[in-house]
């Protein structure tokens, strides 16, 4: 029963294979002249200012949550607004409950605070 | 299409109701900020309504929404269950110090609590896969939070905490179950179709014994049935005592709704002929009932004997309601419908009196602060009316007569022994004298014992009282007056496409 899944192992085996011989070949045969502008952290071209490693404020996860929420509810629009005219009066009514309670969201988390910063 | 959902809708009442109650609570909530109180009335409206519609529904046996949820006599009468312990707990909110000292949140808890009702309604008539984890996650979403409502006291985020981490745990191993049940099913979604395919070609058992006890686990959490109890006694002792409450009776509620109509209806060989009324049988080759007695037998022995050792009384009441979860369990095991008119007689009975138990947990520990036995020492001398209603509800929750109790134990052991289930009965038998002893033991601790020196006479307000006296009144009246309850119930054990 596992032999026909031979043809699978070999190609994980072979994108395994390729993947640690090319950044290997690209160690061994290609040139290294480090320098300090070099090794730097790539900041588009600003100047690094000071370590990565630091905590950051609970306030960017709450941002980033309600981002997530609210762009992933609002993706649900694009399907609606292109078959609009199929789903004629019921998918409105449908969507106007759905737009209602993404308001009734977004008015709670604003009225909570969520959205000030300081 | 169109026209069949808005058909579905019309027998959607009261979820819709409960929806847009939930809506509601947060935007007066959020309107009316200085007056917090505000958003539990409108919540308590809320329920009241959706209790009248579900009034409305009796009766009615119907499949709405293509299959995705019943709306028969079975899922009114836990519906009605659910919806009236709701109205208990937002009326013990009203009178709760744990709940009334985070005023800013009440908010989110009223509205909260109303989502986890409305999950719980929907978990009673699911008869789809989907519906049935959809609605498990609704309920236990909301009750997440609401375990760590008062957040201020660490055991109330560790009971949260370890509440989210059982329930994730145990709703992935019932999807799993799910997903191995679809796959030998051929891709049926429906209990009904499950039924249909599981009976006209039958399945390798070995492969249907793992997906039901996956399943088990899922909903057995939800009961908490041995096994997979153990987050109950700490989320009942960190949870506010309201929601302990709530999460001791509705949610079991529900989880057995959920966990009879998919057993009753997935697993029953519907084909066998010359059955007299009332009595099914397991599929060929799959025992399923012998797997819930062995469950029954574990959860109610644990429970009782683990509850001897308690001190904190919300942990006693906690592996107690394990207990009483087992009790219940062996009324599922005897496939007959007067097993499942005796669960559901001991689910009316057991609101009573264990909301009570945790009602008066509650007064007690608003006046004193604390949950421990020794605090209830010679309480029967300090309020007398609250020690002999505690008794009244331990008397019941034992199981011995006069009280509403005895009745619910009795009908369970009277249909173990019709059908011949003599051991179970035995065992049941001598788990109630277990209980007794630690029921006693919170007694004797009120009635025997002096109270400590510098404490008074414990007052308490006249519409806390009159709430008590809701609770003990039933308790006691339906230990003698019991025939409503056995009535009502008989009439609800029909489930959607059983016959």
């Amino acid at each position: 029963m596992l032999e026909s899944y031979v043809p699978i192992f070999v190609m994980i085996a072979g994108g395994v294979i390729f993947g640690v011989v090319m950044v290997k070949l690209n160690e061994w045969f290609g040139p290294h002249r480090p320098n300090d502008e070099k090794l730097s952290t790539y900041e588009s071209g600003m100047e690094p200012i000071r370590s990565a490693r630091e905590r950051f404020s609970v306030k960017f996860y709450m941002v980033a949550m309600l981002f997530i929420l609210f762009d992933i509810e609002v993706v649900f629009l694009y399907p609606w607004a292109v078959s609009f005219k199929q789903l004629g009066l019921g998918g409105f009514v449908t969507m106007a409950v759905f737009i209602f309670v993404l308001f009734l969201g977004y008015f709670y988390v604003w009225r909570k605070g969520a959205l000030e910063w300081d | 299409m169109v026209d069949q959902a808005l058909l579905s809708l019309a027998k959607f009442l009261p979820e819709i109701t409960l929806a847009i109650t939930f809506c509601l609570a947060l935007l007066v909530g959020v309107i009316f900020r200085s007056r917090p109180r505000l958003s539990m009335w409108v919540a308590l409206l809320g329920v009241v309504v959706s209790i009248a519609l579900t009034i409305r529904e009796m009766g009615i046996t119907e499949s709405v929404f293509s299959g995705m949820i019943a709306v028969d006599p079975f899922a009114t009468f836990f519906k009605l269950i659910v919806g009236s312990s709701a109205i208990f707990i937002f009326l013990f909110s009203l009178y709760s110090a744990e709940v009334l000292s985070t005023m800013k949140r009440l908010v989110e808890y009223s509205s909260l609590l109303v989502a986890m009702t409305l999950g719980m309604y929907l978990m009673v008539g699911a008869t789809n896969l989907l519906m049935m984890v959809l609605s498990i996650e609704l309920t236990g979403l909301s009750s997440y939070v609401l375990a760590g409502y008062t957040k201020e006291a660490s055991d109330s985020s560790e009971a949260s905490l370890k509440y989210i981490i059982y329930g994730a745990l145990s709703t992935g191993l019932m999807l799993y179950g799910i997903s191995i049940l679809f796959g030998l099913t051929g891709g049926a979604m429906d209990i009904y179709a499950i039924n249909r395919a599981l009976v006209t070609s039958p399945v390798n058992p070995i492969a249907l014994l793992v997906a039901s006890l996956l399943i088990i686990a899922g909903l057995g959490y939800k009961i908490s049935a041995v096994p997979f109890h153990f987050w109950t006694p700490d989320v009942y002792e960190g949870a506010p005592i309201t929601i302990t409450a709530f999460l001791s009776v509705a949610s079991k509620a529900a989880g057995f709704a959920m966990l009879i109509r998919f057993f009753k209806i997935a697993f029953i060989d519907s084909s066998a002929v010359g059955l007299p009324a009332g009595i099914w049988i397991t599929l060929q080759g799959f025992e399923w009932n012998k797997i819930i007695a062995i469950l029954s037998v574990l959860t109610m022995t644990l429970g009782n004997l683990v509850a001897v050792w308690q001190n904190n009384l919300k942990r006693l009441l906690a592996y107690s309601s394990i207990a009483h979860a087992g009790y219940m369990l062996m009324g599922l095991a005897i496939l007959s419908d007067k097993g499942i008119a005796a669960v559901l007689i001991y689910f009316v009975v057991y609101m009573f009196m264990n909301l009570g138990a945790f009602y008066v947990v509650m007064l007690v520990s608003n006046k004193t602060g604390s949950e421990d036995i020794d605090s209830y020492k010679g309480l029967g001398f300090r309020s007398p009316f609250i020690g002999v209603s505690m008794v009244i509800f331990f008397i019941s929750l034992a199981g011995l007569p006069p009280t509403a109790g005895f009745i619910g134990k009795l009908f369970i052991f009277a249909s173990l022994l019709d059908a011949k289930w003599i051991w179970l009965a035995v065992v049941g038998a001598i788990n109630s004298v277990i209980s007794l002893y630690y029921y006693v033991r919170v007694v004797r601790n009120m009635f025997l014992r002096d109270p400590d020196e510098n404490s008074g006479p414990l007052k308490f307000s006249v519409p806390e009282i009159v709430l008590l006296l809701l609770l003990v009144v039933p308790t006691l009246l339906f230990g003698l007056y019991y025939s409503p309850i056995v009535d009502f119930a008989n009439a609800s054990a029909r489930m959607l496409g059983v016959h």
